[in-house]
């Protein structure tokens, strides 16, 4: 191709690509800009944060002083932990993996570049909202993790528990649409011949990442619905004298709560993983076992979340045993660390700036997981727990593991950023005064723990031996905070005065260095195949040949934006995956919620009824505007010879959106019906009725109903397959109907239920059962209908097949979830009383 | 291997995990310095292949024996060594994990106290003996003693680091923690879940006494002495208006604060917010939402001057 027809194809794509300027920017969907403003979003988030540590260190300096009342500092270290976790460590890793999978992966985009977008505006809704509560006087103070009976209505009356529950679920469906987008993506977005094993590794680590996303995040959602539902409407789950129980809240968080803390070190382990190679100048030793490695630790990490609980008099064995697992994820630990200096040790390493924060990543890191390992063993831990201890372990580990290498990230991939390189002076000093100050802030940390001094206390007396070490954390702490404003300083200015940088400048392996830099919109010109782990080491000249168009999807006359679809596990191209423009629907949609959880806070349910139904018509709307819509594929032409576009196959990657999403409402699904197992067996007061109040004749009738509506539509799907639409119309408005029939009887067997979910924690499980399942055999028919009605138009049959088979799956796991939901509910209480 | 007498100077405190006065808090200080000095030890061996590896001048290395290298090196330190590592922890650790929990024994039975957990002071009885008292902790050295541990309200936790581990105070639930102390001697315990407002001042003082000194202590607090004179009108005062939340064995039912029998004898107010001494009850009685806002006892303003003073002497003298 000729330098004109090249500059011809960058300007094409770039008229279906660039992303709208000015306020339209808000319309945005493509992953460059939402990685971006993640990035920018969650900095932001974390200099606010640590200004809020600032004044805690300062509360703290000397004994009894009074900087600081009470109130204010358990709001400060309430947000502290909240604003860290749950608004800085995950979106930003997500928006750095958001930025550059798809560009490691050589592919144009993500594969849900809406839902992205989406989760863009949700973390920022849910983020100012719990932001805002500060100044506004209406901020939590029940701790990070807001342990009941403490956050309840009773302890906690004011709005603040209210403020952190809501927004965190709107921060956590941000970072659930990420886990989902990030895995479809890794699954189906990939180059062609990019099999699994020849992923760069960063890929991997974010496919983990994104599965324990799509596992851990629900069971927190879940504890936040029920106990939103306890502070407002009364119904017992955590209150012991209704036959609840506190200590459900705790395994319902920590379920969250420990995968979550790998959720954030993984990523950045992917950073590491990706840099040392490029810096040691050979691929990492023991790709395997990196690989592995990760997959192992992202398993192990939802088995050990008792370790949180080791004082609250859970049986021995369940301790030995939760202990042992605790320390076990040592082992893969130890692994990637020792791949890691194998490579090093093998290879030739040279000096840059991000080499500084990864040794610093090595050395805090490494002693933040030997406390842990400490901390694993049950009669230390005994000790420890709730102390300094355990501040001082968890920000070696979180700062260590995921500030550090993440800063290494950053200056590594600036020159994508900015295109240009950053200095090295300033980032040493930058590097030296966090890594001093860090260590001065937390080393002296651990032994403040071991001599007494328990955690969030807003002040301490003197003449415990406390006065000198928290002096030394104070000051210290001044000294970080001077480090992280050079880093600014230095990634600011760099912006400005930093010199261009060459093509690929760290001369490093893997398909994001070879875009311009910064890269255009689109990432590639055309898309290459790729069957090597180290396509620039193995084929340097592949920018100019991606460039010039000699590659894949050369070519955007059609209009549409598009990329590969490719096999999960041999990366052969299966379809053309064509993706939405830009869209207006996500910003919508988030805020319409945000509009939901703001009526929920003032506590004006009304407005709150009308912004649920808002969200819902939005999210319909999106889900409309897909496949074969004329906004959607306003030219659906392609090359003969091409493989076919997504919607016109029978697998595309609204499937796997579909099956992902379905596995993190049945880890929420699943996580209620531990409770309501849970409950039966230890809490204090159960109360079980004699009889169930279920009708379980009636309730049995209804879900074979709704079994005959699943068969119903598998025979449906199954004759589209064989290319079969005679009354396909009819046939979908049918199932329609009858899943209306079977929701709205499943709707009057509730109503005919007597249940007082406020006077027993029996009853409100069965509520929240019950209201689970309604939600989910609402949702069928409407959209069943929906279907129908598409069919009418044309936008889906013969050659557009694919949308049936999506909604089957809703409908198989409606019956799933129906049949676990019958058996906890009905089978289990008439076991239980046949055996008294 | 004991520490230098240095470290050792830095570890002292009534509320420091690394001063024992007990075989559990032994046991866990023990564990600590060993897996200290294990650790400290794996530590500095990586951080120091990491930076050897950056500095030194290699060899050139091909693909297969940068492999063997490898799996050596991942083997070695990413199986073997916490494999060996996480062994031996449990081999140490769980035995004196066990031997930490409120089991059976034989000899002598444990003396049983309850200790209840409320925003933000302790309630602690001795059933045996019918002794209730506030934020303090009396028990015989030498004799295991078990606490019976529950909440009334949020989630507390029970910690006297130089003792024992802590254990949660759960409401609706009771859960036993063993003591033993070594030595007598006062030693500072503290809430360790945060609970609410003022988790931050809800100390406790433990007393270890020999065990003739123990059985004094608890009968000089069994009997109810008379009134003396000199304090009859603040008694007629008390009775009434801080009576229905303060206990005072013989005159008063209480029921809702801290029972206050023996309130003169103890090292501090308002779970050690205020230290007792000269005017230190009279203090309190003024400002003690200025000290420890939002405590449950209300302001006092409605009272006129001179009955406080006359109810703080009073209760200053109670010192069985």
């Amino acid at each position: 191709m000729s330098e004109a027809e090249g500059d011809r194809l960058h300007q094409a794509l770039l008229a279906v690509w660039a992303d709208p300027r000015g306020w339209r920017a808000l319309s945005a969907v493509s992953h460059g800009r939402i990685g971006r403003r993640f990035l920018l979003t969650g900095g932001a988030f974390f200099l606010i944060d640590g200004l809020l540590a600032m004044l805690m260190r300062a509360q703290l300096a000397r004994p009894e002083q009074a900087l600081l009342d009470h109130r204010v500092y358990n709001q400060l270290f309430t947000l502290h932990g909240t604003l860290m976790m749950f608004l800085f460590a995950v979106p930003i890793l997500e928006g750095l993996a958001f930025y550059l999978i798809p560009k490691m992966l050589g592919a144009r985009d993500l594969l849900f570049p809406r839902l992205s977008a989406f989760g863009y505006w949700c973390y920022l809704f849910g983020g100012l909202i719990l932001l805002a509560s500060l100044p506004l006087g209406l901020a939590p103070d029940g701790g990070w993790f807001m342990y009941t009976p403490l956050s309840g209505a009773a302890h906690s009356p004011g709005p603040g528990a209210d403020v952190w529950l809501v927004g965190t679920t709107l921060v956590e469906i941000s970072s659930l649409a990420g886990g989902i987008e990030l895995t479809v993506s890794i699954l189906r977005g990939r180059a062609p011949g990019m099999s699994l094993d020849r992923m760069p590794l960063f890929a991997w680590y974010i496919l983990v990442t994104g599965l324990m996303i799509v596992f851990g995040f629900p069971p927190l959602i879940l504890a936040g619905v029920l106990l939103e539902l306890e502070r407002a409407a009364g119904f017992a789950f955590f209150d012991p004298a209704r036959g609840g129980d506190p200590l459900l809240w705790q395994h319902l968080f920590w379920l969250f709560g420990h995968p979550e803390v790998y959720i954030i070190f993984l990523p950045a382990a992917g950073i590491v993983s990706t840099l040392l190679p490029v810096f040691a100048g050979r691929p990492l030793v023991g790709y395997r076992w990196a690989v592995l490695a990760a997959i192992g630790t992202g398993f192990l990490s939802f088995g050990l979340w008792v370790h949180h609980m080791f004082t609250v008099g859970i049986p021995l064995l369940a301790q030995a045993f939760f202990s042992a697992a605790s320390m076990l994820v040592a082992v893969p630990t130890g692994i990637q660390v020792f791949a890691w200096l194998a490579t090093l040790w093998t290879g030739r390493p040279r000096f840059a700036v991000p080499m500084l924060w990864l040794a610093g990543f090595l050395a805090i890191f490494v002693a933040g997981g030997l406390t842990g390992v400490m901390l694993a063993l049950v009669p230390f831990d005994w000790q420890a727990h709730d102390s300094h201890f355990v501040v001082a372990h968890l920000h070696y580990v979180l700062v260590g593991g995921m500030f550090f290498p993440l800063v290494a990230g950053l200056y590594y991939w600036l020159p994508h950023f900015s295109g240009r390189m950053p200095s090295e002076r300033l980032g040493r000093w930058g590097f030296w005064l966090t890594f001093g100050g860090f260590n001065a802030t937390f080393l002296v940390m651990h032994w403040t723990g071991l001599l007494g001094m328990p955690r969030r206390v807003y002040t301490y007396p003197a003449g415990l031996g406390w006065d000198g070490p928290n002096l030394i954390s104070s000051l210290g702490s001044f000294v970080m905070a001077m480090g992280v404003a050079m880093l600014l300083l230095d990634l600011g200015l760099h912006f400005r005065f930093g010199r261009r940088a060459p093509a690929n400048p760290w001369r490093a392996d893997t398909l994001e260095w070879a875009t311009a830099l910064p890269p255009a919109a689109y990432n590639f010109a055309s898309l290459p195949a790729c069957a090597t782990r180290h396509p620039l080491w193995e084929n340097p000249a592949l920018a100019q040949g991606i460039a010039a168009g000699r590659h894949g999807l050369a070519a955007a006359d059609h209009g549409r934006r598009e990329t590969w679809g490719s096999e999960p596990l041999s990366g052969r191209v299966r379809e053309i995956v064509q993706l939405p423009g830009n869209s207006w629907l996500p910003l919508g949609a988030a805020l319409a919620l945000a509009a939901l959880c703001l009526a929920l806070l003032a506590g004006a349910y009304g407005l709150a009824g009308a912004a649920a139904l808002a969200s819902l018509a939005i999210l319909l709307r999106w889900s409309w505007v897909n496949g074969a819509h004329p906004l959607a594929a306003p030219d659906a032409r392609t090359e003969p010879g091409d493989p076919p576009l997504h919607w016109r196959t029978f697998d595309g990657p609204g499937l796997w959106g579909m099956g992902l999403s379905l596995l993190a409402d049945g880890s929420l699904f699943f996580s209620l019906i531990f409770a309501w197992f849970y409950l039966w067996a230890v809490a204090p007061n159960w109360q079980p009725p004699a009889r169930s109040p279920l009708p379980a004749l009636a309730l049995l009738l209804d879900g074979l109903l709704l079994g005959g509506i699943v068969l119903g539509f598998r025979r449906l799907v199954a004759r589209l397959r064989r290319r079969d639409c005679r009354h396909l119309e009819a046939r979908l408005w049918g199932l329609a109907a009858a899943g209306l029939l079977q929701a709205l009887g499943l709707a009057w067997i509730l109503r005919r239920t007597p249940l007082a979910p406020g006077a027993g924690a029996h009853d409100a499980l069965v509520a929240a059962i019950f209201g689970y399942l309604l939600l989910h055999c609402a949702l069928g028919p409407l959209l069943t209908a929906l279907q129908a009605w598409r069919v009418r138009l044309g936008l889906v049959g013969e050659r557009a097949p694919y949308e049936p088979a999506v909604l089957d799956r809703w409908w198989s796991y409606c019956l799933l979830a129906f049949a676990i939901g019958y058996s906890a509910l009905v089978l289990l209480p008439a076991g239980w009383a046949a055996d008294r | 291997m004991p520490p230098p007498a240095l470290l050792l100077a830095g570890c002292q405190g009534p509320q420091s995990a690394l001063a024992p006065a007990g075989p559990a808090a032994q046991a866990a200080a023990w564990l600590w310095w060993g897996m200290l000095g294990w650790f400290a030890l794996v530590w500095a061996a990586v951080l120091g292949l990491w930076l050897y590896a950056l500095v030194r001048r290699p060899p050139d290395c091909d693909e297969a024996r940068a492999k063997r290298l490898g799996r050596r090196w991942i083997v070695a330190g990413g199986l073997l060594l916490p494999g060996f590592s996480i062994l031996a922890l449990l081999v140490f650790g769980i035995p004196q994990g066990l031997r930490m929990l409120p089991l059976l024994r034989e000899g002598e039975a444990p003396l049983r106290i309850e200790v209840i957990g409320h925003q933000w002071w302790w309630e602690v009885s001795y059933p045996e003996s019918g002794v209730v008292t506030a934020n303090r902790l009396a028990l015989p050295v030498g004799r295991p003693v078990d606490l019976e541990l529950t909440s009334v309200d949020v989630i507390h936790s029970f910690w006297v680091p130089s003792l024992a581990g802590k254990l949660d105070m759960l409401p609706g639930r009771r859960l036993t923690l063993r003591l033993v102390a070594e030595r007598a001697g006062v030693y500072r315990g503290q809430c360790a879940e945060f609970c609410g407002a003022q988790h931050a001042r809800m100390a406790l003082s433990v007393e270890a006494l020999a065990p003739e000194e123990f059985e004094r202590w608890q009968a000089a607090r069994r009997v109810a002495p008379p009134v003396p004179a000199e304090h009859a009108a603040a008694v007629a005062a008390f009775r009434p208006y801080c009576g229905q939340c303060h206990r005072v064995a013989g005159i008063s039912p209480g029921g809702r604060g801290p029972d206050l029998t023996d309130v003169g004898s103890r090292p501090s107010l308002g779970a050690g917010t205020l230290a007792m001494g000269e005017g230190a009850m009279r203090r309190w009685l003024d400002e003690h939402q200025r000290l420890k806002p939002h405590n449950g006892m209300p302001r006092h303003d409605a009272l006129p001057a001179g009955t406080l003073d006359a109810i703080a002497a009073w209760l200053e003298s109670l010192r069985p």
